[in-house]
């Protein structure tokens, strides 16, 4: 009994001591392999002393894992939502098919199982995964969904860099949250948090070992941005865009990151003495109008405690060295072979409107023309290389960022582009006053009927319409859609656990099934399924099932019925 | 600032306030039957000596709503004898939620011990009468002229996973002060839990 509450005494010492001022720094959890399992749900978690706070959770109760994907690896998606809500999960930079992008025509409905499926192309870098489920991004990424990805591939691990995930290499997921008196979210009453929250935690504080280490920073915010650097000034070097490795890496002692993007940094601990501090801060004092959370107000939809100041992100103390130590920076990197303005053969002008307060006056938009789920507003070719230019002139900055490919940022008018921003990239802060031009070749993946996004990555303003869509086609294909659907029969009928699809034509490819119950339920959602083995349905509850199958020839959907015994 | 968000925003919070001075008027429910998992049909009529009832919308799936169970054990074994029985709805979309059928909550009854009934809002016509939003949400009925009126409605306490740490017991306080003939005094907090989506009719 003395021992318990000597016990109990010393724990709750233990952790007055620790929460007195900093709570130890969430390292999200790992997958790797080349099959991923991520349940998305309504959750909770303890983020103030009381109440809990309702979150939405992947595998996790805010932010989920780091998905750790190998170039060249096919990776395979078991996306499975429990949310009461409908919803999308989006890989923000990877290359893929429009199909699988999980982009707003991805709708997962609740209960539904999702799989889609690619193979990694992108270069080693830092992306992350998030809703995209139009008018609802800012809804659902507020309460916590979302999660890191990290590219590795042979040139990243051929080079001396620090790899050591949780120890010297730590992904950073910035963002801000404000709650109401019962600890709920409050992301209505304002787009801007009030409390800093980096990967989920609040006031986080990380031991990191004394030597070089490398943080993958992302700015998960709904519209803040961020002006980073260390509260000794030191300098760190970015080594990374959001797309891939610099060619070498640049020194610097701040760094901005807009909402969606991603920076690699590398910074040196080497000097310091073991058990000492330092922050990581946002300087976000005195910034140029139209930076996120620079405005003066503290209330009000646009107003934030953290607004227009300096704030510390994350509380450093410098630990023991490691084995294995990375102690220099590497003079080179990797060697891109970045686009120029003269391979372009198609060119693009985009112009940022409206978005004047006042009842009535349309939302932000792209050429004055708000987003439309049905309207194509761009249709590329397959393999040409576009040189876009973005203008805004217009009252606030925003973040733009576009799906499918990675780009080369040729211009900007507000300032020369900075080495800082000189790699891949497939998203940037967009001043205000700015025209911003950058290059991207559109290959692999033609698809004539699924199209990607481009559009403001600032939730509110993708949410109220600054979004619009393109196909990429492939226009020395034939036009099939004149066709007959392909024929294609159902065994066992009735089934047991696996149902088996036989296609009347062994060539015929599949483009979509979606298999639903009696009730409307959308049981599963199969981009482009490898059927061979037959869909597992030995969860299924006995009852009559429709499933729909979409040929890739035609694009036309039939529908069959079958039941599960 | 200058964004198109902000005349929403203040017709959005000129709304919450004008439903907000609505909810301090009196609200009245209407009475319904549902099937109980013992199945038989509960009406708020079965109690002629009822004072009021303890409403709360809850369901088998939510994480925030299976922390509550022991705790309404103990608001129906603290209040029914006093005339202020405990009724639990399930209003949860089953065709999105399978572990939310009645078959389920009939299980979940059982092997929880459920002192109360456990009701079944299959069309979810209830939630809608008493525009239920979250699981848990707690309504404190009293019996005024023959009338059911709602004299609390939200959390049941306020804290979910630390029962020991709960510092405001709001449906407990609003029932004892109804049961001592006084004003509740806190009638309406926010509910907390997971959203109770109701399918487009």
């Amino acid at each position: 009994m003395k021992l318990k509450i000597l016990l109990i005494a010393v724990m709750c010492g233990a952790v007055m001591s620790a929460s007195a001022q900093y709570n130890t720094l969430v390292i999200p959890d790992t997958l790797s392999g080349t099959t991923f399992n991520l349940n998305i749900k309504d959750t909770f978690k303890q983020f103030l002393p009381g109440n809990q706070t309702i979150t939405g959770g992947i595998n996790g109760n805010f932010w989920g894992p780091t998905l750790f994907f190998n170039q060249g690896d096919t990776v395979h998606m078991n996306v499975q939502s429990y949310l009461n809500d409908s919803t999308t999960l989006h890989w923000h930079g990877m290359h893929l098919p429009a199909v699988m992008d999980g982009g707003p025509h991805q709708i997962i409905p609740p209960g539904t199982l999702w799989q889609p499926y690619w193979k990694v192309t992108n270069q080693a870098a830092t992306f992350w995964y998030h809703p995209h489920l139009h008018t609802m991004t800012e809804e659902q990424m507020s309460k916590g969904i979302g999660g890191f990805i990290i590219v590795r591939d042979a040139a990243e691990a051929a080079l001396a860099l620090p790899r050591t995930y949780g120890v010297d290499d730590i992904p950073l997921a910035l963002t801000s949250r404000k709650f109401d008196a019962s600890n709920a979210i409050d992301y209505t009453s304002s787009h801007y948090g009030d409390t800093p929250v980096v990967n989920g935690t609040l006031h986080p504080q990380v031991t990191l070992p004394k030597q070089y280490v490398r943080l993958r920073i992302l700015n998960a915010e709904m519209e803040r941005a961020y002006n980073l650097g260390f509260s000794d000034n030191r300098t760190f070097y970015i080594i990374g865009n959001d797309g891939g490795l610099l060619n070498a890496p640049v020194s610097a002692t701040r760094i901005k990151l807009a909402v969606g993007e991603r920076a690699e940094i590398m910074v040196n601990l080497g000097s310091d003495a073991i058990g000492s501090s330092f922050d990581l801060v946002a300087y976000n004092a005195g910034q140029e109008f139209g930076f996120g959370g620079g405005e003066p107000n503290t209330t009000g939809t646009f107003g934030s405690l953290l607004n227009n100041r300096n704030f510390n992100v994350l509380h450093i103390v410098v630990g023991a060295t490691t084995t294995g130590a990375i102690t220099a920076v590497p003079s080179a990197l990797v060697s891109n072979t970045y686009l120029t303005a003269a391979d372009a053969t198609v060119s693009r002008t985009l112009l940022v409107t409206d978005g004047n307060p006042g009842p009535g006056n349309p939302p932000f938009n792209f050429d004055h023309t708000v987003y439309n789920f049905n309207t194509i507003n761009k249709t590329v070719h397959l393999n040409d290389v576009e040189k876009w230019t973005v203008i805004n002139s217009n009252v606030f900055g925003h973040t733009f960022h576009i799906h499918d490919i990675e780009f080369k940022i040729l211009s900007r008018s507000s300032h020369p582009v900075g080495a800082y921003e000189s790699g891949w990239k497939d998203t940037y802060y967009l001043q205000v006053n700015d025209t911003v031009t950058f290059v991207a070749k559109f290959d692999d993946y033609a698809d004539p009927i699924h199209p990607f996004m481009y559009h403001c990555h600032f939730a509110p303003h993708e949410d109220g319409g600054m979004m619009q869509q393109f196909v990429v086609v492939d226009a020395t294909g034939v036009d099939n859609t004149g066709k007959a659907a392909g024929g294609f029969s159902l065994y066992p009928n009735p089934a047991g656990s696996r149902l088996f699809v036989s296609l009347e034509d062994p060539a015929m490819q599949v483009y979509y099934v979606t298999i639903t119950n009696a009730a409307g339920r959308t049981m599963c959602m199969l981009p482009r399924p490898q059927l061979a083995g037959g869909i597992d349905i030995s969860a299924y509850a006995p009852g009559t099932y429709f499933l729909q199958l979409t040929d890739e020839l035609t694009k036309k959907t039939t529908v069959k019925q079958f039941v599960k015994q | 600032m200058a964004r198109r968000n902000s005349a929403f925003y203040t017709l959005a919070l000129f709304v919450a306030l004008l439903l907000h001075s609505r909810t301090m008027a009196q609200v009245v429910v209407n009475d319904f039957s549902l099937r109980n998992v013992d199945g038989k049909m509960v009406s708020l009529s079965d109690h002629k000596d009822a004072k009021g009832y303890i409403v709360v919308f809850t369901c088998n799936h939510c994480p925030f709503a299976k922390l509550y169970p022991p705790r309404l054990n103990n608001l129906y074994k603290k209040f029914a004898k006093a005339g202020v029985p405990l009724i639990a709805i399930s209003s949860t979309d089953t065709v999105v939620y399978e572990g939310d059928s009645y078959a389920e909550m009939v299980k979940k009854a059982k092997k929880e011990h459920f002192l109360f009934p456990y009701l079944y809002d299959n069309t979810q016509a209830v939630a809608r009468q008493f525009a239920a939003q979250k699981t848990p949400h707690a309504f404190v009925l009293w019996k005024e002229g023959g009338k059911w009126v709602v004299k609390y409605c939200g959390a049941i306490d306020d804290n979910g996973a630390e029962p020991a740490e709960v510092k405001h017991r709001y449906v407990q306080d609003a029932v004892e002060q109804l049961l001592a003939g006084k004003p509740v005094t806190v009638p309406e907090t926010r509910s907390i839990g997971c959203q109770i989506n109701l399918r487009s009719k």
